[in-house]
């Protein structure tokens, strides 16, 4: 809601300190957005054309002398429409124009120029008269060097309020005026509005068949004359936001400003009959509105009729075949009330969002209906010289009654935490114009019917405490015995988080919105999508079911800015249609870490990728886990380079290397990705953990050397070793395969360290021997090793 | 006799010289005092000495033993003196050539945000909930006091899978939810981070995605005092000690009186300056008391129960900290921005 302070100052005395009004608004009432000057420019004067004459040197120019009062300028124009005679807008040598358009004693075509005559674009309000191409030229009545905004009512101050939802009473001046009167603690002037109408009987009769319209004023107005609309109508309108076109239009404009109730003006002699009904569209019903769209209406919408056809779609659009026009001499002039929600519907339909709709849709003061119908029709006989032809129609269902809200004083206390005296809230809703009484600290409150959100004993008190100053409301703390604490699975994202920062990973979060393809390329199986009805960006309008094209994305993203180390993980959601589930994924390419001048260098590898993975499982403490090839990997990865994580057999994701053909279609190079089930993760992270005394007895250790077909796993060896090592062997760890020289073309050599120890007793070389024979024998029978021969 | 004990000893000394390692060392030493020694020869010759000049024999070789035995200590530990010299010359190098370098892990700015949060409500006794992002209209709207068709749903436009279904646009179905968990409405300090939605294109100041934290306090005595009390806690937590914090009226469906809080601007104190649009006050968060409507959705009743509840925007927290001009970088993920948050 923009402002103007001239307006406002019409019903309240807010003095000359703008900044204390501003102030109050914000910590009172409404955010302030801005409060500036509606024209600011310095140094105009209204000046009149003296003489006028062609420029010796420039076909398009004039050279002019203008008298602004105390002296008489010479001034050269540009604009074709100057003349002699004329009431012009001069800015003199020193004034500034929007645009940091300063104006300076110059010389154009060898003549002197001191100063400029100004068009309404150059003065930034073009709208005060769209027809005007050139200089604007002023009524010949305007004052020399007299100040031409304040002659056109531009000298004023907009406060611009930006208005939350509920406070629909601030759409309107008078609104407004209440607000400014309560929080400055000052008096109100209210309007009252009186015309003179003729002794006839109106011929219109207004019937309505459906409860959605609530109130239906209606006022004919016979020989008026369409024009321009005052100096000072335009101004206020300009100062709203609200561009003038006649004062027809201007008067419906200006009287729904003053007191927030949407006007339409019909063209009397364009209605079929005289019989306004007002009722529910029928289906399929249509109607050209003023924009000149046919629009397609449905049983819900409401619509007005001249007893026969639409002639409006009720508080959102006029229809253009009872518009008013150049020609038009009588017109119906309409103030209604409509079903709110019946208005919002329509309008959000037909996207047609409107001055008028909003207001309706926020809901309009019932009391103010029939005032704005005469403060309309007093101007239409004062601005366009209209003549009123008897009583208004009408009918009335709104709630005239007013509401009422029971508060006591102990209430208000134990909300606010600050102890009120009945004085402080007395004289708060004296200043807020709401009556009451008050027994017993108890306060029965009467609303008053523009404060339709003011509804229950909380909205009072926010009333009362606004008022009163959130600053003074003392500060404390809850005493609400609660304890604070995290759950196991918060804990364990955090020490995941860690965990992979910690090992050079970067944490990235991404948007769970995607597109079709994404959704769902790394679906090991056909699950239904969530799909966006309406997506803001129709490629990317489904909810993904895997983090990872998200992450490749980002990898891509980087590694085309010449990063070619990455690492990235994220801990985010993917979506299905019953659930959602946490994913724990990442991608990796490049080198981890690295010293060149020594020839280090880590580079990822799928074994790298499965390190980081069961470290991350060590440090869960999860120990009953296997990492196996992957028997039919996702399309989109490496066939031979894929591998399953199972926790006590239950699958949780996968690790392995990017398909060749993705990253090809990426151009993105040797790429790693891992996706496992965070929440599964989860329910086998292992917290309880009891003290295990350490082993008494040492360690041994023993290298083997054994040849294996080479289509044998190194799982399966480790495996079979661990079952005949039983309990005794504590650790096994490869530390070389082999093929080539010396080993058969389909065997490989995989040499291992075995570890041994017994919690009872020191063991003896002859019991270790005993262990490896028995482990050899083991692998013989069930993998068909043998010992290698050096 | 000392004649040939002091020929051993000369002759010892003159080879020690020429011993450069502590194993040619141990050869000496067990050459001239080990039980194969010279001295066996000796103490045989002592046998056949007169009795009367045993003594002084003797008292003669143990002195020459202590000698030799002395001799090869101290050849030992100049040996090994002169071992780790080498040894420090030898192992000597340029401690200026570049360390080994390891990829810089980082946590997502999101992340260290709604760590710090929960941290400091963990330590007010809150406790941390979570819920679904694809959300009702109930829970999202309708029992948070915005009925289906109230204008004020203008202010979160929403993404919607079907009618009744839709990305949740706040983490305040998650108060419901929790509302509802409580079934034997104990007194309640929650806080509610994660991921919200809404229908916005994404511009320098709008995300279609963003990341929310609520807090809710329900029981039976909780004010909006207690409000301004937790609010001024957060924010000097979040933003230094010596800030203030101030309410300005607002509007939420959800809480009455609502409120928008502002906090003194970090950079110029409350002076004023740019950062602050020169009203030396930043708009950090909105909050109020929650709204009866709220309240009786959820089965509490407001004669009995009142309390307070506080939104947070994460990227807005971080924003503001970080200085950062794009809320898109939040997403974009580029490495060179990532890693410069890289200390928590």
């Amino acid at each position: 809601m923009k402002v103007s302070l001239n307006w406002l100052k019409e019903y309240v005395d807010i003095g000359d300190d703008y900044k204390l009004l501003k102030d109050s608004y914000n910590l009172m009432s409404q955010e302030v957005e801005g409060l500036y000057k509606l024209v600011d420019i310095n140094n105009l004067f209204i000046g009149k054309v003296l003489t006028c004459i062609k420029h010796p040197d420039a076909d398009k120019l004039s050279v002019t002398t203008v008298d602004v009062g105390d002296e008489v300028l010479q001034i050269i124009c540009g604009a074709p429409n100057v003349a002699v005679d004329q009431k012009v807008i001069v800015s003199k040598v020193g004034s500034v124009l929007p645009g940091n358009f300063k104006i300076k004693k110059s010389k154009i075509r060898g003549i002197e120029s001191n100063g400029m005559i100004c068009s309404l674009e150059e003065l930034g309000v073009k709208e005060f008269d769209a027809e005007e191409t050139g200089i604007y030229v002023l009524d010949p009545e305007a004052p020399i060097g007299g100040d031409p905004l304040a002659y056109m009512h531009l000298d004023d101050y907009v406060l611009d309020l930006d208005l939350t939802a509920n406070r629909a009473d601030l759409l309107s001046m008078e609104g407004v005026a209440y607000d400014t009167a309560a929080m400055l603690d000052k008096d109100i002037k209210i309007k009252k509005h009186k015309y003179d109408k003729k002794n006839v009987e109106n011929s219109i009769k207004v019937f309505t068949d459906t409860k959605m319209c609530h109130a239906y004023y209606c006022q004919v107005i016979d020989n008026i004359k369409i024009k321009q609309s005052p100096y000072w109508l335009k101004s206020r309108l300009i100062a709203a936001g609200i561009r003038p076109i006649n004062n027809v239009v201007d008067i419906t404009n200006y009287v729904m400003i003053e007191y927030g109730q949407p006007m339409h003006a019909f063209d009397y002699n364009k209605l079929k009959s005289d019989e306004i009904l007002i009722r529910h569209a029928k289906e399929g019903e249509t109607i050209v509105t003023l924009d000149e769209q046919e629009r397609k209406l449905l049983a819900t919408d409401i619509v007005i009729t001249d007893g026969r056809n639409p002639i409006a779609i009720a508080g959102v659009m006029g229809g253009l075949s009872t518009e008013v026009d150049g020609s038009t001499t009588k017109i119906l002039l309409e103030s209604a009330c409509f079903d709110p929600i019946c208005v919002r519907k329509t309008s959000k339909r037909l996207d047609l969002k409107s001055e008028s709709s909003s207001r309706f849709e926020k809901g309009i003061d019932s009391d103010k209906i029939d005032n704005a119908l005469h403060y309309a029709t007093e101007l239409f006989i004062s601005l366009a010289d209209g003549e009123v032809l008897g009583e208004y129609s009408f009918f009335d269902n709104c709630k005239k009654e007013p509401h009422y809200v029971e508060l006591t004083l102990e209430k208000l206390n134990s909300i606010t935490g600050h102890t009120f005296a009945n004085n402080d809230v007395e004289s708060i809703l004296k200043r807020l114009r709401f009556n009451y009484r008050e027994k017993n600290n108890l306060y029965r409150i009467e609303v008053p019917t523009r404060r339709k959100n003011v509804y229950g004993y909380q909205d009072v008190i926010e009333e009362i405490v606004r008022i009163f100053g959130y600053n003074k409301i003392p500060l404390t703390i809850p005493k609400t015995p609660t304890t604070g604490y995290l759950t196991a699975e918060q804990k364990l994202r955090r020490t995941v988080r860690n965990y992979f920062v910690n090992n050079g990973f970067n944490e990235i979060v991404s948007y769970s919105l995607v597109t079709p393809e994404q959704a769902i390329e790394f679906d090991l199986v056909d699950l239904p999508t969530i799909e966006i009805l309406n997506p803001i960006n129709k490629e990317k309008n489904l909810m993904r079911h895997s983090l990872l094209p998200s992450l490749l994305e980002i990898l891509k993203y980087n590694q085309s800015r010449k990063i070619s180390d990455i690492f990235l993980f994220e801990i985010g959601r993917s979506y299905f249609r019953d659930k959602e589930v946490e994913l724990l994924s990442g991608v990796l390419t490049g080198v981890l870490s690295s010293n060149l001048w020594q020839g280090q260098k880590e580079v990822t590898d799928f074994y790298l990728l499965k390190g980081i993975i069961e470290t991350l499982l060590a440090k869960l403490n999860i120990e009953d886990f296997e990492i196996v090839k992957t028997e039919k990997p996702i399309s989109k990865m490496h066939p031979g380079i894929c591998a399953d994580l199972l926790i006590s057999n239950e699958y949780i994701g996968y690790i392995g290397k990017l398909h060749p053909q993705k990253e090809f279609d990426l151009s993105i190079d040797k790429t790693y990705v891992f996706e496992l089930n965070f929440e599964m993760l989860s329910k086998f992270y292992q917290t309880n953990i009891i003290m295990q005394d350490i082993p008494k007895y040492p360690t041994v250790s023993r290298d083997l050397a054994i040849v294996v077909g080479s289509d044998i796993q190194a799982s399966d060896v480790i495996k079979e070793a661990k079952i005949a090592g039983k309990k005794t062997l504590k650790q096994l760890e490869i530390f070389d395969v082999y093929q080539g020289k010396n080993v058969d073309v389909n065997e490989k050599s995989i040499a291992m360290s075995l570890t041994f120890q017994n919690s009872e007793k020191t063991l003896e070389t002859k019991e270790i021997d005993i262990i490896v024979n028995r482990i050899l024998k083991h692998l013989e029978k069930t993998i068909n090793a043998k010992l290698r021969q050096f | 006799m000392q004649t040939k004990l002091n020929k051993l000893i000369n002759e010892l000394e003159a080879k020690l010289k020429t011993v450069e390692t502590v194993n040619d060392l141990m050869v000496l030493k067990a050459e001239y005092s080990g039980k194969k020694s010279i001295f066996n020869d000796l103490m045989k010759e002592l046998k056949d000495t007169p009795k009367e000049e045993r003594p002084k024999f003797g008292q003669m070789i143990n002195d020459a033993k202590t000698k030799i035995a002395e001799m090869i200590e101290i050849a030992k530990s100049d040996l090994e003196i002169k071992m780790i010299e080498e040894k420090l010359i030898a192992e000597t190098i340029d401690v200026s050539l570049p360390g080994k370098k390891y990829n810089i892990g980082s946590k997502h700015l999101i992340s260290q945000v709604i760590e710090e949060v929960e941290d400091i409500f963990l330590g007010l006794g809150y406790t941390v909930k979570e819920g679904p992002e694809v959300e009702s209209d109930l829970y999202n709207f309708e029992m948070l006091n915005l009925p289906k068709d109230h204008p004020a749903r203008d202010m979160q436009d929403s993404l919607y899978i079907s009618e009744e279904l839709l990305l949740r646009t706040h983490t305040s179905p998650v108060q419901i939810r929790s509302l509802l968990e409580n079934k034997n409405q104990e007194p309640m300090k929650i806080i509610c981070p994660g991921k919200v939605y809404r229908k916005d294109d994404d511009d320098q100041t709008h995300s279609h995605q963003f990341t929310q934290i609520e807090a809710l306090v329900v029981d039976d005595k909780v004010s909006l005092a207690d409000l301004k009390g937790t609010l001024l806690f957060i924010a000097k937590k979040l933003f230094g000690e010596e800030r203030e914090i101030r309410l300005r009226p607002s509007y939420f469906p959800f809480t009455e009186p609502s409120v928008e809080v502002d906090v003194t601007c970090y950079k110029c104190g409350g002076a004023g300056c740019s950062m602050c649009g020169q009203t030396g006050w930043i708009e950090i968060l909105g909050a109020g008391m929650v709204n009866n409507n709220v309240l009786k959705a959820a089965g509490y009743d407001p004669n009995v129960f009142q309390g307070f509840a506080l939104g947070m925007g994460v990227e807005r927290i971080a924003i503001l900290k970080y200085g950062i001009d794009d809320i898109r970088a939040f997403y974009t993920n580029d490495l060179r921005f990532n890693k410069q948050f890289r200390g928590k």
